[in-house]
């Protein structure tokens, strides 16, 4: 059954003024419980928006958005209890953190929904985990915290909630190498626990190509394609038409083809082009 | 939403009033809330009004614009008004309610009260800030209090303060409502229950704003410094501001305008305050 789904949804910023912005245009989208969707696009391409209709923060100007099969914004409907249910992580969310220490911060959500409090520490205790902060962390304020650290913290304060949809506005953006790892495979530990649905916003192909089931690739307010990574990226001129890349090794492979080697170029790990090289060039490999 | 503030904010355009220097439009804007003070009887107020709509039409800025910046005064009007109509005693007695008693010099009071107000909120609007850019105002302020720095007085730094201080206004409304949203897909609820909880509502939003401000105003700083700024010693301006014919012209025409209602004063008879 489809838990959240978008039926036809415009959306414009500042209509009526001469500032008027259509950012999104007649988008239906479902996404299936349990995945992990990876949202991609160029800046401005409505990612950002569509997000933020997920939950409610803003209201479609046409269509509209059903989480199990109920329009979210109905009247009389409750959207603070939509929002505890999809959970948005929004762009830069440790600009966010205010409490005075960072159990604290983790708690507010939980506390909001009013939770018991027994309740509301086990959550705390098991998303620092999931994030990989120690529990030495959970004392102090979360503005001793590095970057990566209070990143991680201000993730945990959404998953905290426990949402059965956890959306992501790009959680990685500005961090090192490790840091996006330790968020990234935060999440993924999450979702392969909790079962829930994550949708994540990135602009890194490596990222989504590892981490994600499904692909939705949008482009000025529209859906352009969706699929699995491997039909998303066996495609690449389409990719590469609205100014997104492919991951680095797809166009590897793709380089090699055109060298005439044979090998196959929906591949996008690592791992994949080792063992396709090493069949390619006949198994002489010495391990 | 927080970004439909509109009072206070510039609208770039060409007419004779986006034109005019800077110093030159503080020292108009002083004068012409002199002449609104001058208005004695209603046939100048009159004269007034007609001259702040020729000002309007002048600055090319649309009425719908005027009359939004207007709305959020409405209440203050609206007392203004009731008060004086209810509460000016005089001897030309109009209606009589019960206690409530209306003079007809109240109500002549009630109007002289709104249309200055009127006036000199959209007069000094549009000559300032809606056709005035706010670097230039405040370039404008700096030469026109530099006589103070002989006072030893730090007026290249106050207006800098002041640039700065407008030009962040916009910054913080947008990262205001940033926040907002993230607190809101967190479950606060600035909307309901009582008013002590509504005001605990509020610091969830205005400390991760006062730090962002703060991290801010240091960025800047370190920006400044790597640029030399040093301040105002020796420093001179890419646009030097230069007195022109039309600052001249619109000078003689304000002070005509004074001239003008000064004699309507004293010639035209009829209600005078």
């Amino acid at each position: 059954m489809n838990k959240l789904e978008l039926k036809n949804v415009s959306y414009t910023y500042s209509a009526g003024t001469p500032f008027c912005k259509k950012a999104l245009d007649s988008v239906s989208l479902s996404f299936e419980k349990g995945q992990i969707i990876g949202l991609i696009g160029h800046t401005g391409c409505g990612k950002s928006t569509l997000v933020q209709l997920l939950n409610g923060l803003l209201t479609p100007d046409e269509g509209a958005v059903l989480l199990d099969g109920q329009d979210i914004n109905r009247k009389g409907g409750d959207l603070r209890s939509v929002r505890f249910r999809v959970g948005l992580v929004f762009q830069y969310p440790e600009y966010q953190l205010f409490e005075e220490t960072v159990y604290a911060d983790i708690a507010y959500g939980p506390k909001n929904m009013g939770l018991s409090k027994e309740e509301t520490d086990r959550r705390v205790r098991e998303t620092v985990q999931f994030v990989g902060l120690s529990e030495d962390c959970l004392s102090m304020s979360p503005f001793d915290l590095s970057g990566g650290q209070k990143r991680r913290a201000a993730v945990a304060g959404i998953m905290a909630m426990e949402p059965e949809v956890l959306v992501l506005d790009e959680p990685a953006a500005g961090l090192d190498p490790i840091g996006r790892e330790e968020i990234l495979g935060g999440i993924f530990s999450y979702q392969r626990k909790k079962k829930s649905t994550v949708i994540i916003v990135s602009h890194s192909m490596e990222d989504m190509a590892r981490y994600s089931d499904r692909l939705v690739v949008m482009n000025r307010g529209r859906v352009l394609m969706q699929g699995s990574c491997r039909e998303v990226f066996s495609r690449p001129e389409r990719l590469t038409e609205i100014g997104l890349d492919i991951p680095q090794i797809t166009r590897f492979m793709l380089a090699l083809r055109k060298r005439g080697i044979d090998v196959r170029t929906d591949i996008f790990t690592v791992e994949e082009a080792k063992d396709e090289i090493i069949r390619v060039s006949g198994g002489r490999h010495r391990a | 939403m927080l970004k439909d503030i509109t009072l206070g904010q510039f609208f770039p355009g060409k007419s004779i009033l986006h034109r005019l220097d800077p110093r030159m439009k503080i020292v108009l804007s002083i004068l012409y809330i002199v002449v609104i003070f001058l208005c004695k009887n209603l046939a100048a107020f009159a004269f007034i009004t007609l001259f702040t709509a020729a000002m309007v039409v002048l600055s090319g800025i649309s009425l719908r614009t005027i009359l939004k910046g207007i709305k959020p005064l409405i209440f203050i009007l609206a007392f203004t008004a009731i008060y004086n109509l209810f509460f000016y005693g005089g001897d030309r007695l109009l209606v009589k309610l019960g206690f409530i008693e209306i003079y007809y010099e109240g109500a002549m009071y009630a109007v002289a009260m709104v249309v200055r107000i009127v006036c000199l909120l959209v007069g000094s609007s549009v000559l300032l800030t809606y056709t005035t850019s706010p670097i230039m105002l405040t370039d404008g302020l700096e030469r026109l209090l530099s006589p103070l720095s002989k006072l030893k007085l730090p007026v290249h730094e106050f207006s800098m303060m002041m640039t700065i201080a407008l030009r962040f206004i916009p910054t913080l409304i947008e990262e205001t409502d940033k926040i907002m949203n993230a607190q809101k897909a967190r479950g606060s609820d600035f909307s309901s229950g009582s008013l002590v909880r509504r005001a605990k509502a509020l610091i969830p939003i205005l400390i991760p704003l006062f730090i962002s401000s703060f991290r801010r105003a240091g960025d800047l700083a370190v920006a400044m410094e790597c640029r030399c700024y040093r301040g105002g010693n020796g420093r001179t301006k890419m646009t030097q501001l230069h007195l022109s014919f039309r600052d001249f012209a619109m000078l003689f025409v304000i002070l005509l305008c004074g001239a003008a209602v000064l004699l309507i004063n004293r010639f035209v008879p009829g209600f005078s305050l």
